[in-house]
Order: structure tokens, then C-alpha cells, then sequence
């Protein structure tokens, strides 16, 4: 699991870019297939570009000033991006050897921590709502994801996701690590921010939440965050979960993983398409058993099944 | 020296008590705090003269009875266990006497209290400090219970000096209670004379089995009723009727404490206390402690607050006692321990509720709150007595509560740890609500009953400041000299 | 000078500041300037204590007092772990009094005779508490510790709840110490001593030879330091009294005093247990008992709209970490000699980091009701603008406390959660746990988001004029908070320390600190020669910064220029007041979902049976009556007294027939 540096960098360079880049068009094909279930036209796959594009050059509206609400979208974005450093893309993950499962989940919570603050410091009261119901989302998918990689670390015997990566490569599918991605497959759905689960934005009721005060480059910023997220936990499913088949070719294994990951966000696409919202107490009722039924595959993990 | 200073201890009060009787107003104010003064030099140096030795000298015989006996009747005594007595007969005895020369005044508002009579007032509390100076030095038994009906009389006229219905009915009960008690004592003596033909203290471990059982119960009894313990337990609540220095010194830290110095006097000189009366004792022990603990909940009178809390802390010293019968030399010691930390820390507490019925004129737990504001000194005190008495470490209490339940845990099997449980828990629940009630009178909103202006005058405040650091460094005098105890 | 000396340079410093800040209580600054500067110079020479403990080899024990008939003696011994915590103590101690100077300036009805000179006391009683070796004396400056916290704690006189709040913590913390002197009078009755080293190696042997005593006096031990420490139950006291202290004082209970209960843990738990058959079920238990301390704590945390009352419930959270840490270890100590290290020393560098960042949230809420006399979150609101300074800090100190990496909360917390679940791996209880620690952590989060939106974001109220705290405030708070960010940035330098801590108070042989640690940049749990989970601060710390950059030049790539506008309310006009988002309506469902459980208890006085009572009432039903019988006898008797002579000369010859009649019987 010791990479070369100048490797680990490459790579780092890799899963950034990914998460960057092809982020808005796993979005544009999000879009495109709920307009094809809702029987509509839909906008093209890289209308999800031009949006960004478009609003990095529109006026920054601010209620409120101050550095840290000034930087809170890049921080929001970087923090995704890093986590993608930590994401396994076709081979170990990149920054694997400075953090393990647990800064992974650290991390991953950082980009909402800044989302959740830039809402409260706008003083919409829209905002406020949104992110506390962004918290809450979080503190429903959050046992889940843990569980589903406790899983992975019980059976590889390291917290490290590489190495659970590489063990699971190696040993082919178990039941625990089947019920683990299961789980983990339901969470992404909340993590992508899509429906039934798209409580903390709830466009028709509270307007965007915690997005509502953004606009402009900022706005952009908290978007490209959202969707690079969504990508990046798809990508940890198919990659820790379902690494096979694991070829040992990097750029190959890259392009395969994509694929998969696509393939899974499509799925959740439909889900998003076919759902109705649900609400806030209704979504942590069921992430709770979710995580309780991934307990199962923990038990299952424990006596080496 | 050392003999005529120790007699000079008893006839100095004595005389000073005569003189105090036929003066008139502040002459005997002066004389009679001259005098505590002098006695508390006196018993320091003789206790520093004395350190770590047993001091004995004969001074004369009845006459029927002499060469009769193996020892002179009269004589005088300084031990380690002497000294403790003595330390807190005399050094609160002045501290008392010198508060009451301002408490006893027409700005009591408590109970105001013209020049004329405090003749009368001083002369007994300077007789009762001279025949408590005599049982600290006496002997033997028969000494012993000489100045210790002198004490009881004493206390009798003191508790009704008010001479209102109550305080005259409050004297009647303690006098009948403990002369009952005391006739207990002159039975056990009898029998003693009669059996040894000796009055020495030693001279309990000479008597045959069931005498000796015989004489330690009667000893018991009388001790049980000067140190108001189950079930003679009732008269000292009605006590408190008495002027609050008076409270403080008969009847928390020197009178009722010479019942368990009779009782640790008796364990101490013999070394052979039958096994069952010890247990009894102990047990009474117990059981008093938790009977006492059980009236703290009803009372409104802060003084009989604290009446029930001296007999919940002189059940301690019967408990440690008994243990010393049982052969644990640490609780013995913290018995002797608890009698001068227990004193300071208790004494300190009356003469703080003293203080405060002398500004507001109330003694009440309910009428009283927010003391503290404008008596910051009395309340200070009153914490440190609180802390102090249940046993917070630094203060006093602690070290010899420690000891005692240190002792009782080398009972043998599962008695030692059950015994220590009881007593630790009595421990935390006096001590809980003492410090509730410390908080109720002391701090909160101030009540109209409590708006008064300052802390008592100079004489009463210097009292509890140096009372104060009698808590804190009791410990310090007392565990040198007990360490010579049971040697 | 001897490291006992210094410490008795330390204490009389302290002691005399405390006279002197008694003899200039009249003036409050310069009272609390003297006082400042007389901890600060005890500090000093605590600080070389601690730096020579750590340096040099130990220095021997130094008996200062003995007391033959107990067995007992003063003596004083600094080994690393005493110092590990004396560095605590001493920091926050000068810290909090810095910030007490201008802080205590606005108790104008209350003196701060009864202030300073306590809070002097109180650190040379901790201070006491950490260096003797020799239990009496222990349990003397322990309690003399609780004593001068309970009148830190009830400094306000007329306030009610803090008197309230001061009763409760006195009497269960005495209940506790009393616990613990029965635990070490059994000890003393096996071995003779108070002494450490004999009571522990009593503990040992009882281990042994009487496990069931020695699982009595370890239950009663650890009910003495769980209840400092504020481990659930026993911790109830703790929500209470933090938040009606002072907040200088609440900070110095939260990052020393109950650090103390820790302290006496590792000393007593660490010291014995790992070595014996009984160090699993006890591991399993103490981890038991802080993970529930750490679920009940912060969650009823979560609920709380009082700023210092919700800080309290997250010690006991943050406490429960801490046990959490220490179960760990103790269980897994003897089968994996680095696991367990590495758990204890997470725990105790929880309780290093605990200390700084809740000192310096303890004290951001104190600037707070400072400047707006309001500690409910649900009234304030967009001070930030005001108080830049106490927002940035609390800011800072809320996310270290939440275990946002990288800093130092999410440090201690990854050893104690990655220890946790590696142990797991041989005993899958402690998955669970580890789980669970984890949710907890973000719902720390999700607190101290909710107290930074509702005191600190949004729209600030126009009515209230704020402007920041004075400067000794905002430095204490700012030095606070510069230590989060250091300690969580470069957690090797500390961890290196409290690895000679540990390795002083285990009886198993740890491993050396780069075998624990990896290298000096980063931390790392080495299993078989493979690192098996591994957290390098530096470098994510660059990789997030170069990344922020990237994302923050992607913002200003289209040159898009800014405005400041109002808030959208959807086209309405409302004042901000009436459309504000109040503290106590953050996460409902999920409040909701957790409602009870944290049981209130009740005390009443207890009240005896009428039966009882009478039955104690020996006057009623002996003394009185016999006292009556006695009369109506005497009366009686004095019938016979009717005051005629005839009468009595009746009698007289009656009498005198009945003797004559009663000799010549006796004689014939």
C-alpha cells in the first residue's frame, strides 16, 4: 500500500480533477433521465457546465460580510475535493497514507459544517431551517456510512480504505460486505441530496434552504460541492464495496470504476425520479433502521461471514 | 510547680466566681474574664509542661478513710488524656466568657439583659469552669465525681438563669437526668470501694467478671446521661433555653463532653472492658447517632439544631471509645481527637448562632435568610464550623472522624466495613443538611428579620475568628498529644 | 532546587496571593491583577516541575510530615503523569484568573473577598492533589479542592440556583470521597499504609487472593473519581453547577477540576488492572460507563438553550470520550501492549485537548453574558460583528470540539475511536461502542452548530449596543484557542509527553513513542508492522489549503463583483426579530427522538413514620409519665398534710403503738 509520492500525487491530481470535472455531467445525466421518466425533453448533458459557468460570472449578492463568510464556498469545495483525495479511484486512494476511514468520514462531514454555517450567517430564517434540517440529514446517513465501513475494516482487519480496497479485491463478495453496500447505496441518496431525501433544499417549501441567500460565484461553488460529493461517495461504493473485477491496470480500473459509478448514480436518479419527498422525521425514522439492518451485516462481519 | 499551678487552676475561677458574686456591673465583667484568661495560660503551659508524660501527685486523705487506701483521695492528674480535656475546658472557657461579656448586654436583641444580674451569671460559669478544670485533673473516681456534680449543678442554674417557665422547667429536666445519671456513677464507685477498697481508676480491672460488668454498665449510664446519648437524650435539646454561650461551652464542648471522658478514662486506665459491654456501648452508639440524625429534618431553632448535631457527634466519641475497649488504640485516640476538634467546631457554630440572635433577636431557620450580607464574618464562621464539624478535611472533625472510623475498620469480618458504612453515611447526611441549612440562613434574599448592619461587636467577632483557626489547627495541638494515648 | 521545593515555592505563592488578594478584595481590578500575577509566578514554577519530571530521571519521594499512628505520611513524588496534569492545571489556572480581572468587575453586589482568595486555594489544592503520594493526604487536598469549588460555585449569594446547584454538587462529591475513604480503609486494613505504592500493590495482591473485596474497593474507587470526573450518573452534579459558576471558575472546573477524577482513574485503574485477569470486565465496564456518559450527555446537551448549561452536558460528553479512552486501554493493554497504550494516551490527550477547548467555550459564553447579561440562546444572535474576537475563538474551540479535523478534538478523538474499533476486532463490544462514539462526535457537531447560529450568526438585534469583551477576556480566550489549532496541527509533540505519562503508571511495558506513533508528522496505529490506521494532520492541513485556493480562484475566475442586500424574506417585510430562528426550534424531530433520557430525580427530606417518631420520643412515653406518676404520688402523700395539730398528734401515737406493737414481735 506505499505509494510513490510522485505517484500518490498523480493520482491525488486524478480523483481532483474527476471529482471537478466529471461531477456536472453524472448531474446532466441525472437530469436528463428524470426528464425522460417525467416524459419530458429535458436539458442537454452539459446544461449542468453552463449553469456553473454562467453563475461564476453573475454579481455576488451578500446579506452579511466578514472573511469567513467570504470563504466559506471555497472551503465548502475544497474540503469535497480533498475528500476525493481520500477516495479510492482505481487504486489505493491518494492521501491514503494521511488518513484512514475515520478522517474520511471527518471529512466528508466538513464541506456540510461550512454549508450549515454560511446558512445560519445569512439570517434568512429559510436558511436556518435548511441547515438545521442539513444536520439532521447528516446525523441520519452518518451512522450508516460508518457502519457500512466498520464492515469493510472488520473484514480487512485495518480502518485503512485502501486496504480494505485491496482485501476485498482479493477475497471476492461476502455476505457482510453485500448487506454493508446495500446500506451504503441507500445512504447515497441523502448524501446526493436527491429525492425522497432532498429535505434540507425542499425548493417548493423553503425555497433552496440553506442556499437561499446564495448566488452567484458562491452559489456555483456550494452546487459543484453538492455534485462532486454525490460522485465521490458513488465512486466509494463501487471502488471499496464492489471492486470487482479489479484488473491491476490503473487506467483501466479507472474507466471501469467510472462506468460503475455512473451506472449507480443512474439508478439513483431513478429513485429520484419515481419518489415524492419525504419528511424530516420520516427520513431519520428510516436511515435509523438502515443503519440498525447494516449492524446485521457488522454481526455477519464478526463471525467472519 | 506543676501541682500548685494545677490546683491554682481550680481555686482561681473558684475565687474569681466568689468575687464576681459581689461586684457589681462591669467589675465583674472584668474579673471574671481575667480570671478565663489567667486558666487558659495556666492550662497551656502546664499541657506543654506535661507533654508526653502522665503527671501524679497526692495531696491529701479523708481522714477516716486514710491508709486504707493503696492512694490518697485527693490528689491532682495530667495526662494526655487529661490534657485534652483541659485544653478545651479552658481555652473555650475564656473564649466564652469573653463573648459573654458582650452578649449579656441591653443590645441583645434576643434577649436584652441589664447589668445587675450578671453577678449571679458569671459566678456559676466561673464555678463550673473551676469543677471542670477539677474532673480534667482528678485522680480518681471518687475525685472525679465530686466536681462532676458540681458541674451538674452548675449547668442546672446557668440553663434556667433567663428564670422564665421554660428555661426553669429546661434546668429542672437536665439536673433530675443527669443527677439520675450521677447516682449511677456513686453505685458503680460503692461497688468498686466495696470490692477493691480502692477509687482508683486503675482499680476497674481488679474487680471479678460480673462486678466489672456490672460497674462499666453503671459507669455507662451515667455517662449516657451527662453526654445526653440514648435514651437520656432529651433534657439537652431543652437546654438550649440557656444563654447561647452557655449552649456552647456546658452543653456542646465541655460538660456533656466529660461523660465520655468518664467512659474513655474508665476504657483507657484498664485494658480488660468486657467484650459485650463494649459491643453495647457502641451499639448505643450507633443508635444515637442516627436517632439524633433523624430530629435534624423537624427543627426550626437553629440552637436545637445544633443540640441534636452534639449528640450525634458525642455518640462518635462513645463509638471510638468503644472501639478502644475493643482493642483499637486509633479510635481511642480519635475519640480523644473528636472531644477538643468537636468542641472548637461546635462552639464555633453556637456562639455564630449566638452572634446572629444578638443582631436580629431570631434564632429561626425559616424567618432568617441571606445573613451573610451584612454579617460576612459570622457567616464565614458558620460555614467553617459547618465544614468543621462534618468532617471536611483540613478542619478538625475529619482527622478524628477518620480515626475513628480507621479503627472501626479493623473490627474483625464484615463489622468493621458495615459499622464504617453507618457512620459514613450518618456523616454525609448531617452533613448535608447542616450545609443546607447554612445556606438558608446564611445566603439567598435577605429577609426583613435579617436587615441588620454589621457583624457583632469586636469582642464577639474576635471570638469566632480565633474559633476559626481553632477548626483548622485542632488537629495540629490535638493528634501530638493523643499519640501518647494507649501507649 | 529539589522539585519538592519548587512545589512548595509554588503552593506559598499561592497562598500568600490568596492573603494578599483578600487584603485588596475593596479593589476588584487590582485584585485581580495581584492574583493573576501570583498564579502566573506559581505556574512558572510549575511548569519547571513539569519540564524537570519529564527531563530528567525521577526524583525520589520527599516526606514532609508523618503521622506514626496511621501509618500515614505527606509525602511528594512528581512522575510524568502528575505533571502531564499539573501542565493542565497550571495553564488553564492562569488563564482563567487573566480573565476573571475584567470579568468580575460586574458582580457589583457581591465582594471578591470571597473570590480570589478561594480560587487561590483551590489551585494550590489541585495542585495538592496531584503530587502527594500518600492517600489521607489525598483525600485532604481533594476535598479541600471540593470545598473552595463549592464556594467558587455559590458566589453568587442572592441567586438561588447556585445555591441549589452548590448543595448538590457538595453533598454527591462528599458522598463520593466518603466512597473512597471506605475503599482505602479496606485497602489500609490489608497493608497497613496509606502510601500508593503499598495500596496498589495491596489492590494487586487482593486481586488475587479476594476479588470479590477487591472488585468492592475498585467499584467504590471508581465511584469516588467517576463522580469528579462527571461520568453519568454519578455526574448529575455537573450541569449544574458549571453553568451558575463564574465563568473563569466554570472554565477551571471544566478543564482542571474534573480532570482530577481522570487523573485518579489512571493512577489508581491504569496502575493495577491492566496486569490482572480482572483488566477486561473492568476495561469493559469503565468503557461501558463513558460511552453511555457520552450518548445521555451530549444528546441532552443537543436540547439545551442555556449557553452554560449546554456546555456542561457536553463535559460529561466529552468525559465520557475520555472513559471511553481508558476502558479501551485497560482492556486491551496486556494482549496488545500498543492498542492499549495508544487508547490511553488518546484518553488522556482528550483530556489535555478537552481542557483547552471547552475552557475557551466556558469562556466565550462568560464573554457573551458580559457583554448581554443573557445565557439563553434563544435572546441572542449576529454578535459576530460585535465580538469578532470571543465569536472567532468559540468558532475555533466549538469545531476542535466537535472533532473537526485538524484540529486538536478530532486528534484525541481518532486514537480513542480508531483504538476502539481495532480492539474491536478481538472483542466486537467495542465496535459498538466505537460507533456509537462516532455518531456522538457529530452530533456534537450538531450542537455547537446550533450555539454558533443562534449566538454568534445571522441578523444581530438592533436594540442591544455590543461591542467586544476587554482585552484580558479576549487574550485568555484567543491563547485558548491558539492551542486547539496547535495541538490538533502537530499532535505528535504533545502525544510524546503523555506517552512518558503512561508508560509511568501502566504496569506493562510500552512501546517506545516512535514504534506507538510513526513518524514525528503524524500519528499512526501499527499492527504487525502494517499500519493499520493513520492520520497526518500536516498533510491534509496543505492538501485542503492548495485545494480551498484552487476552489476559492474558481470563484473569483469570472470576475463577478459584490453587493451587500437585505435578507429575502420571499417578498415580506418582517423586522428580523419576529422571523428569527430561535435556539430551541434547531432539530425538533431529532430532539424529540431523544426526549427522556435523561431522567430527573427528585430529592425530598425524608420524612419518619408517625410510629417512628413517637417511638424515638423517649420523653413521651417514659420520662413524662414516670414524672407523673411521681407527682400524683408525691401528692398524695402530702394529703396526709392537712395542718390540724390534733391530726398529726393522732399519728404520733399511732405510730408509736405500731412500733411498740412491731419490737415486742420481733421480740417475742
Amino acid at each position: 500500500m506505499t505509494t510513490a509520492p510522485l505517484l500518490a500525487l498523480a493520482l491525488a491530481l486524478l480523483n481532483v480533477a474527476v471529482a471537478l470535472l466529471l461531477s456536472p455531467l453524472a448531474e446532466g445525466v441525472m437530469r436528463k433521465l428524470k426528464a425522460i421518466v417525467h416524459s419530458r425533453q429535458g436539458p442537454p448533458l452539459t446544461q449542468p457546465y453552463l449553469d456553473l459557468l454562467k453563475l461564476l460570472g453573475k454579481e455576488d449578492l451578500r446579506t452579511t460580510g466578514g472573511l469567513p463568510y467570504a470563504l466559506a464556498p471555497a472551503l465548502s469545495l475544497g474540503s469535497v475535493l480533498l475528500l476525493a483525495t481520500l477516495v479510492p479511484l482505481g487504486a489505493a486512494p491518494p492521501l491514503g497514507f494521511a488518513g484512514d476511514l475515520i478522517v474520511l468520514i471527518y471529512v466528508a462531514t466538513t464541506s456540510a459544517v461550512a454549508l450549515i454555517l454560511t446558512a445560519f450567517a445569512s439570517g434568512s430564517p429559510y436558511a436556518a431551517v435548511g441547515g438545521s434540517r442539513e444536520m439532521m440529514m447528516l446525523l441520519s446517513v452518518e451512522p450508516v456510512l460508518a457502519v457500512a465501513l466498520v464492515v469493510g475494516a472488520v473484514k480487512a482487519g485495518t480502518l485503512s480504505v485502501g486496504g480494505i480496497l485491496a482485501w476485498n479485491a482479493e477475497h471476492g463478495p461476502t455476505i457482510s460486505m453485500a448487506i454493508a453496500a446495500v446500506a451504503l447505496f441507500l445512504a447515497l441518496q441523502a448524501q446526493a441530496g436527491k429525492l425522497p431525501f432532498d429535505i434540507p433544499e425542499a425548493d417548493q417549501e423553503i425555497m433552496g434552504g440553506p442556499l437561499i441567500e446564495q448566488s452567484g460565484p458562491r452559489l456555483a461553488l456550494f452546487r459543484w460541492a453538492l455534485w462532486a460529493k454525490q460522485l465521490i461517495f458513488a465512486l466509494l461504493l463501487v471502488q471499496v464495496f464492489v471492486p470487482w473485477p479489479h484488473l491491476g491496470i490503473v487506467p483501466l480500473d479507472v474507466v471501469l470504476t467510472l462506468v460503475k459509478a455512473l451506472l449507480v448514480l443512474v439508478l439513483v436518479g431513478v429513485i429520484d425520479a419515481v419518489n415524492p419527498r419525504l419528511r424530516i422525521e420520516q427520513a431519520m425514522g428510516y436511515y435509523m433502521r438502515v443503519a440498525l439492518s447494516a449492524l446485521a451485516g457488522l454481526a455477519f462481519a464478526v463471525i467472519g461471514m | 510547680m506543676l501541682t500548685w499551678m494545677l490546683v491554682l487552676m481550680v481555686l482561681l475561677p473558684a475565687l474569681a466566681a466568689a468575687v464576681a458574686a459581689v461586684v457589681k456591673g462591669a467589675l465583674a465583667r472584668w474579673v471574671a474574664a481575667t480570671a478565663a484568661a489567667l486558666v487558659a495560660v495556666l492550662a497551656v503551659w502546664c499541657c506543654l509542661a506535661s507533654y508526653g508524660v502522665s503527671y501524679r501527685v497526692a495531696l491529701g486523705d479523708l481522714p477516716w478513710l486514710a491508709g486504707t487506701l493503696p492512694a490518697p483521695v485527693f490528689g491532682v492528674l495530667l495526662d494526655p488524656v487529661g490534657c485534652i480535656l483541659l485544653l478545651v475546658v479552658t481555652v473555650i472557657g475564656f473564649l466564652t466568657v469573653l463573648y459573654s461579656t458582650r452578649y449579656l448586654s441591653t443590645a441583645n436583641r434576643d434577649h436584652p439583659e441589664g447589668p445587675e444580674a450578671q453577678g449571679r451569671y458569671y459566678f456559676w460559669l466561673l464555678l463550673f469552669l473551676a469543677s471542670m478544670v477539677g474532673v480534667a485533673i482528678s485522680p480518681n473516681f471518687l475525685q472525679l465525681f465530686i466536681f462532676w456534680e458540681m458541674t451538674t449543678v452548675c449547668s442546672w442554674a446557668l440553663i434556667s438563669y433567663y428564670g422564665t417557665p421554660k428555661s426553669l422547667a429546661a434546668g429542672f429536666k437536665a439536673l433530675v437526668m443527669t443527677a439520675a445519671g450521677g447516682l449511677f456513677f456513686l453505685g458503680a464507685i460503692c461497688v468498686l470501694f466495696a470490692k477493691t477498697g480502692s477509687f482508683e481508676f486503675a482499680a476497674l480491672g481488679q474487680l471479678p467478671g460480673h462486678w466489672r460488668s456490672a460497674v462499666f454498665v453503671m459507669l455507662m449510664i451515667a455517662a449516657w446521661a451527662k453526654a445526653a446519648q440514648v435514651p437520656f437524650h432529651t433534657w439537652l435539646p431543652d437546654a438550649m433555653e440557656a444563654p447561647t454561650p452557655i449552649s456552647a461551652y456546658l452543653h456542646a464542648a465541655a460538660m456533656v463532653k466529660a461523660g465520655v471522658y468518664l467512659m474513655a478514662r474508665s476504657v483507657i486506665s484498664t485494658s480488660a472492658v468486657p467484650p459485650k459491654v463494649a459491643l453495647l456501648l457502641g451499639a448505643m452508639a450507633l443508635l444515637t447517632m442516627f436517632i439524633a440524625l433523624s430530629y435534624y429534618f423537624i427543627q426550626d431553632d437553629l440552637k436545637r439544631l445544633l443540640a441534636y448535631s452534639t449528640i450525634a457527634n458525642l455518640g462518635y466519641v462513645m463509638l471510638g471509645v468503644a472501639l478502644g475497649a475493643l482493642g483499637s488504640v486509633t479510635a481511642l485516640r480519635g475519640a480523644m481527637l473528636h472531644i477538643l476538634c468537636h468542641g472548637f467546631g461546635k462552639a464555633t457554630l453556637f456562639l455564630c448562632v449566638g452572634a446572629v440572635a444578638y443582631m436580629t433577636g431570631s434564632r429561626s431557620i425559616s424567618a432568617l435568610a441571606g445573613v451573610a450580607r451584612t454579617m460576612p464574618l459570622t457567616a464565614t464562621a458558620f460555614f467553617i464550623g459547618v465544614m468543621a464539624v462534618a468532617g471536611v478535611p483540613p478542619f478538625g472533625c475529619f482527622w478524628s472522624k477518620f480515626m475513628i472510623v480507621a479503627g472501626a475498620m479493623r473490627l474483625p469480618g464484615a463489622i468493621g466495613p458495615v459499622v464504617v458504612t453507618l457512620v459514613l453515611v450518618e456523616s454525609l447526611i448531617s452533613f448535608a443538611w447542616l450545609l443546607h441549612v447554612a445556606q438558608k440562613v446564611f445566603l439567598g434574599k435577605t429577609t426583613p428579620v435579617a436587615c441588620v448592619n454589621s457583624d457583632p461587636p469586636p469582642a464577639m467577632s474576635a471570638v469566632l475568628i480565633v474559633l476559626m483557626l481553632g477548626c483548622l489547627v485542632a488537629p495540629a495541638i490535638g493528634i501530638p498529644l493523643v499519640q501518647w494515648i494507649g501507649r | 532546587m529539589s522539585i519538592a521545593e519548587l512545589l512548595a515555592v509554588a503552593i506559598t505563592v499561592l497562598l500568600v496571593g490568596a492573603v494578599a488578594s483578600l487584603a485588596l478584595a475593596r479593589w476588584r481590578r487590582l485584585a485581580g491583577w495581584v492574583s493573576t500575577a501570583f498564579v502566573a509566578a506559581a505556574a512558572i514554577a510549575i511548569w519547571v516541575v513539569v519540564l524537570r519530571a519529564f527531563s530528567s530521571p525521577a526524583e525520589g519521594e520527599a516526606t514532609v510530615l508523618v503521622l506514626p499512628g496511621l501509618g500515614a505520611r505527606l509525602s511528594v513524588v512528581v512522575d510524568p503523569l502528575s505533571a502531564f496534569f499539573l501542565a493542565i492545571v497550571a495553564t488553564i489556572a492562569v488563564v482563567a484568573t487573566l480573565y476573571s480581572v475584567d470579568y468580575m468587575t460586574h458582580f457589583a453586589g457581591n465582594t471578591l473577598a470571597k473570590f480570589y482568595p478561594i480560587l487561590l486555594v483551590f489551585f494550590a489544592a489541585i495542585v495538592g492533589v496531584l503530587v502527594v503520594s500518600d492517600f489521607l493526604f489525598f483525600l485532604v487536598c481533594w476535598e479541600l479542592m471540593t470545598l473552595t469549588s463549592f464556594f467558587l460555585v455559590t458566589f453568587e449569594r442572592e441567586n438561588a440556583a447556585s445555591q441549589r446547584a452548590g448543595l448538590k454538587y457538595f453533598v454527591i462529591t462528599h458522598a463520593a470521597t466518603l466512597c473512597m475513604v471506605v475503599a482505602a480503609l479496606l485497602l489500609w486494613r490489608e497493608c497497613g499504609s496509606f502510601h500508593f505504592g503499598d495500596l496498589l500493590a495491596a489492590l494487586a495482591q487482593l486481586l488475587v487472593t479476594r476479588p470479590v473485596l477487591a472488585h468492592t474497593v475498585l467499584g467504590l474507587l471508581f465511584i469516588g473519581f467517576a463522580t469528579k470526573a462527571g461520568v453519568l450518573p454519578m455526574g448529575d452534579w455537573l450541569p449544574d453547577a458549571h453553568p451558575v459558576a463564574p465563568s473563569g471558575v466554570s472554565a477551571a472546573l471544566s478543564g482542571a477540576l474534573v480532570k482530577m477524577g481522570i487523573y485518579g482513574l489512571v493512577r489508581f485503574f491504569c496502575a493495577v488492572l491492566p496486569a490482572s485477569a480482572a483488566a477486561v470486565g473492568w476495561g469493559i465496564a469503565i468503557a461501558l460507563a463513558g460511552t453511555a456518559s457520552l450518548f445521555v450527555g451530549t444528546l441532552t446537551a443537543l436540547g439545551q438553550t442555556d449557553s452554560k448549561r449546554l456546555m456542561a452536558f457536553h463535559t460529561i460528553g466529552q468525559i465520557g470520550y475520555i472513559c471511553l479512552g481508558l476502558g479501551v486501554g485497560i482492556a486491551c493493554l496486556r494482549s496488545a501492549p500498543t492498542l492499549g497504550a495508544l487508547a490511553i494516551m488518546g484518553a488522556l490527550f482528550h483530556a489535555a485537548n478537552h481542557a483547552c477547548f471547552k475552557a475557551c467555550l466556558f469562556l466565550g459564553a462568560g464573554a457573551v453574558l458580559y457583554r448581554t447579561g443573557e445565557r439563553d440562546m434563544n435572546r441572542l444572535g449576529g454578535l459576530a460583528a460585535a465580538m469578532p474576537l470571543t465569536a472567532g475563538s468559540s468558532t475555533v474551540a466549538s469545531l476542535a470540539i466537535a472533532g473537526v479535523p485538524p484540529l486538536n478534538g478530532f486528534a484525541s478523538k481518532w486514537l480513542i475511536v480508531a483504538t476502539c474499533l481495532l480492539a474491536g476486532m478481538r472483542q466486537p463490544l467495542f465496535l459498538i461502542l466505537g460507533l456509537v462514539a462516532m455518531f456522538i462526535s457529530l452530533a456534537t457537531l450538531a450542537s455547537f452548530l446550533k450555539v454558533l447560529g443562534a449566538v454568534f450568526l445571522g441578523e444581530p438585534n438592533p436594540e442591544r449596543q455590543v461591542s467586544e469583551v476587554p482585552a484580558t477576556m479576549a487574550t485568555a480566550q484567543i491563547v485558548l484557542a491558539a492551542l486547539c489549532v496547535l495541538l490538533g496541527v502537530l499532535p505528535f509533540w504533545p502525544l510524546r509527553f503523555i506517552r512518558e505519562a503512561v508508560a509511568a503508571s501502566v504496569p506493562i511495558t510500552v512501546p517506545s513513542a516512535s514504534e506507538l506513533l510513526g513518524g514525528p508528522w503524524g500519528l499512526s496505529v501499527a499492527g504487525g508492522g502494517v499500519a493499520l490506521a493513520v492520520w497526518s494532520p500536516l498533510a491534509l492541513v496543505g492538501g485542503m489549503v492548495v485545494l480551498a485556493l484552487v476552489a476559492y480562484g474558481l470563484q473569483r475566475a469570472g470576475g463577478a463583483g459584490t453587493r451587500e442586500v437585505a435578507v429575502w424574506t420571499c417578498g415580506e417585510e418582517h423586522a428580523a426579530a419576529t422571523v428569527r430562528y430561535p435556539a430551541s426550534s434547531f432539530y425538533l424531530p431529532f430532539k424529540h427522538a431523544f426526549e427522556g433520557i435523561y431522567p430527573r430525580i427528585r430529592w425530598r427530606v425524608p420524612a419518619f413514620p408517625a410510629g417512628v417518631r413517637r417511638a424515638f420520643d423517649v420523653d413521651s412515653w417514659a420520662y413524662q409519665p414516670v414524672a407523673r406518676l411521681v407527682e400524683r404520688s408525691a401528692g398524695a402523700v402530702s394529703r396526709s398534710h392537712v395542718g390540724v395539730p390534733q391530726v398529726y398528734l393522732l399519728w404520733i401515737v399511732v405510730g408509736a403503738v405500731a412500733v411498740v406493737a412491731i419490737v415486742l414481735g420481733l421480740v417475742g
